[in-house]
């Protein structure tokens, strides 16, 4: 089945394709995106249940092989340390993402020149600098300026109450002269734009009832759909096609919510589906012009996937932390050990940051993102009686660096749900990452033990968390040289003119922290980069 | 859904895994009802009920009448038998526990449903935020240049 052509088709309504979206509303062009995933309902919620802590183990899962929904795919992760996690809707992963909303630092963009590991970026955070602020500006952003740790910018919005938990640590901070600053989020820390501040409900990962949180469901979504772009959802595309005369983009197949398949033409195509789901769908696009994918005659499609391995350390203080009242991720962040430093034995670095405690089911079965549960018997009674509700932990996020043996392929047997050839994993710590979690976490001890823990819990047993594959970059990356690269310094793909990328698979590096705030205000460049030359746009 | 005999000898383990607190303010899992919790779990294990067979099958048939530090003894025999059946055990265990929304507040977390309501939590007023972060600010610039 055919449908009518469209100028811009946008595959993936999460985070970046709704960015270039809006970036691309005042082209006039006409916009669709196909999303795979439905339009989550008031109801579909489920902290609006007295057991919701449940749903993060079942339909609310962040681990697609968890959830196991039609619109999800599974993904083969026996090959890696980390798995991958996500949410397929609209809005994407921003659905069940935390809101903790950093920007990447100068240096981040420079690794290469600076450091001599990685790679550089072509574009550098000055130029990014007004992409930020846009997408602030559209989201939502709650903070505190004057953060020295980055050139001058001021959050929109007063920051969310850093509470008990935070106010400890921050007293540890202090205590051994080390950054700290209370975190930027893209939630709401009073009512914005006809949207409700949070209510500090500490479960941000089963979506925000409360709509506070910068979901793009809640930003983008309801401003583009307005403004006339179309949304089509339970839409998933199975392959971009391609002229093999012209070798430019034509369109996709796609598999409708009638079952059908349809063929959706235009005339430039930009691929949303994240780190992972980028370079599934790309490998999966084959043809005689491309026959290992598509926009990948240098192999790289899939190379290089990064996620931000991390391992966390737990105070047990005197008093209640109240560790579950709060948005979830985000107190404080500690960038004290970010940069490089030559007394160390690795190079670039981490972020400490405070994530506040969980709620009891989700301790007991052994932390967000981990699956061991405590003991039982005696210990377990002891534990979440005396230890739970006094917690207080720092999470050490390491910056990942680009290697080409961690990378997304097909996986030969696994499909989802229409028969589409699942993603395949293949992830190890890099020794450089071992080396600065094993130096985080003895710092985090040292900061604990001063804010006033009076006990502090480590594992020391080298493993990072397994559901913790929440950002997920690297695999289409950007670059000058197309031998190197997949896109160019501005998101197209080197090989075919008319495709674009815009999601976390086109960063060179990972940074330290949480990529969304960049993913978007890259994508918005990537908008604006198509605007400003729009007509040389596929030369 | 459990013959008597199976519910009690349940009961009885469950109030092992996670049991009362020794004042008796918080309930074991046994005496909760957690056994209830089993048979609607097919979302969070494949065989919810096979694994709990497994378990009540493996289990010493004088294990009601047992002290509890032989009680103990007896679980940890059967742990080391049968994993994974007892792993399945432990987290249903748990989910069925903490999934009730009156077991929360014994952990200072509040019984109802998160939203609408969520906690009441004050911003920390400007002058506390500025006495906190003064060390920070005081060190100055905190990030590499890169041009
Ligand atoms: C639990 C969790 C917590 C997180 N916390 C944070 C945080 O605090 N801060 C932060 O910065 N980041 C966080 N993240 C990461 C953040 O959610 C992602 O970085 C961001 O959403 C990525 O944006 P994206 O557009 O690349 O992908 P997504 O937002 O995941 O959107 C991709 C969309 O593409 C769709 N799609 C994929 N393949 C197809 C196809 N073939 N056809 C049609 N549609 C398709 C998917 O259904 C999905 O809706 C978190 C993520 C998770 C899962
Ligand atoms: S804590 Fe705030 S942001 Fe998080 S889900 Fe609740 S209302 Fe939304």
């Amino acid at each position: 089945m055919q449908n009518e052509p469209v100028d811009v088709l946008i595959i993936g309504a999460g985070a970046s394709g709704a960015a270039i979206a809006w970036s691309l509303l005042e082209t006039r062009m006409r916009i669709l995106c196909l999303e795979q995933g439905p339009r989550l309902e008031d109801r579909d919620f489920p902290s609006r249940d007295d057991d919701y802590e449940l749903a993060r183990y079942g339909k609310f899962s962040c681990d697609p092989n968890v959830r196991g929904l039609k619109q999800d795919y599974p993904i083969n992760a026996d090959d890696s340390c980390i798995t991958p996690v996500n949410f397929n809707a609209v809005g994407g992963s921003t659905i069940n993402f935390l809101g903790h909303w950093p920007r990447m630092k100068p240096s981040d963009f420079r690794t290469k020149s600076l450091d001599g590991v990685g790679a550089d970026w072509p574009v550098d955070y000055e130029t990014l600098a007004p992409f930020y602020d846009m997408n602030d500006r559209n989201t939502g952003v709650s903070g505190l300026g004057g953060n020295p740790a980055y050139p001058d910018y001021k959050p929109e919005l007063p920051p969310i109450p850093i509470g008990k938990l935070g106010q400890t640590l921050a007293k540890g901070f202090n205590a051994m002269g080390y950054h700290w600053w209370p975190s930027d989020v893209s939630i709401l820390s009073q009512d914005h734009d006809g949207r409700q501040a949070c209510v500090n409900a500490g479960t941000c990962d089963l979506g925000c009832a409360a709509g506070a949180k910068g979901g793009t469901n809640f930003t983008y979504w309801p401003m583009l759909e307005n403004a006339g772009v179309e949304l089509r959802t339970e839409a998933r595309v199975r392959e971009i096609l391609v002229d093999d005369s012209t070798g430019f983009a034509t369109g996709v197949l796609y598999h409708g919510s009638d079952g059908q398949v349809h063929e959706q033409r235009a005339e430039l195509v930009v691929v949303a589906c994240n780190g992972v789901g980028t370079p599934r769908l790309l490998l999966n696009s084959t043809s005689k012009a491309f026959p290992n994918g598509l926009a990948n005659r240098n192999g790289m499609v899939g190379k290089n996937l990064m996620f931000h391995p991390l391992t966390g350390v737990a105070g047990v203080f005197d008093e209640p932390m109240l560790g579950h009242e709060g948005p979830m991720a985000c107190s404080i962040l500690s960038q004290e050990f970010y940069e490089t430093d030559p007394n160390r034995d690795f190079v670039r670095g981490y972020g400490l940051h405070s994530g506040r405690s969980t709620t009891p089911m989700t301790y007991a079965l052994g932390g967000y993102g981990i699956d061991n549960p405590i003991p039982w018997g005696a210990e377990h009674r002891e534990i979440m009686d005396n230890v739970y509700p006094y917690l207080a932990g720092l999470t050490v996020v390491s910056e990942d660096l680009p290697e080409e043996h961690n990378c997304v392929t097909l996986d030969p047997d696994l499909t989802d749900s229409d028969g589409i050839a699942a993603p395949k994993i293949t992830y190890r710590l890099g020794e450089n990452t071992r080396k600065m979690l094993r130096h985080g976490e003895e710092q985090a001890k040292e900061i604990l033990l001063a804010a006033g823990a009076k006990k502090v819990l480590s594992k020391n047993d080298d493993k990072v968390w397994w559901r913790a594959g929440w950002h997920q970059m690297g695999t289409c990356r950007m670059g000058d040289d197309p031998e190197t690269s997949v896109v160019n310094g501005w998101g197209r793909s080197h090989d075919v003119k008319n495709l674009f990328i815009v999601d976390g698979s086109i960063f060179p590096t990972a940074g330290a922290v949480n990529p969304t705030s960049t993913i978007q205000a890259m994508a918005l460049y990537v908008g604006d980069s198509i605007k400003t030359n729009i007509e040389t746009l596929f030369d | 859904m459990w013959a008597d005999m199976q519910r009690s000898l349940l009961d009885a383990i469950l109030d092992e895994l996670i049991p009362p607190s020794e004042d008796g303010r918080i309930p074991g899992a046994g005496a909760l009802g957690v056994a209830e919790f089993f048979p609607t779990a097919e979302a969070y294990a494949p065989d919810p009920m096979g694994a709990v067979q497994t378990i009540l099958n493996a289990v010493s048939g004088e294990f009601v009448a047992l002290p509890r530090d032989e009680k103990v003894a007896e679980l940890k025999r059967v742990e080391a038998a049968c994993g994974q059946a007892f792993e399945t055990l432990i987290r249903l265990a748990y989910m069925g526990y903490y999934s009730r929304a009156d077991t929360r507040p014994y952990f200072g977390v509040g019984a109802h449903p998160i939203h609408p309501t969520g906690y009441p939590v004050e911003r920390e007023s400007a002058a506390l935020m500025d006495q906190l972060t003064a060390p920070v600010r005081a060190r100055g610039k905190a990030y590499r240049d890169a041009k």
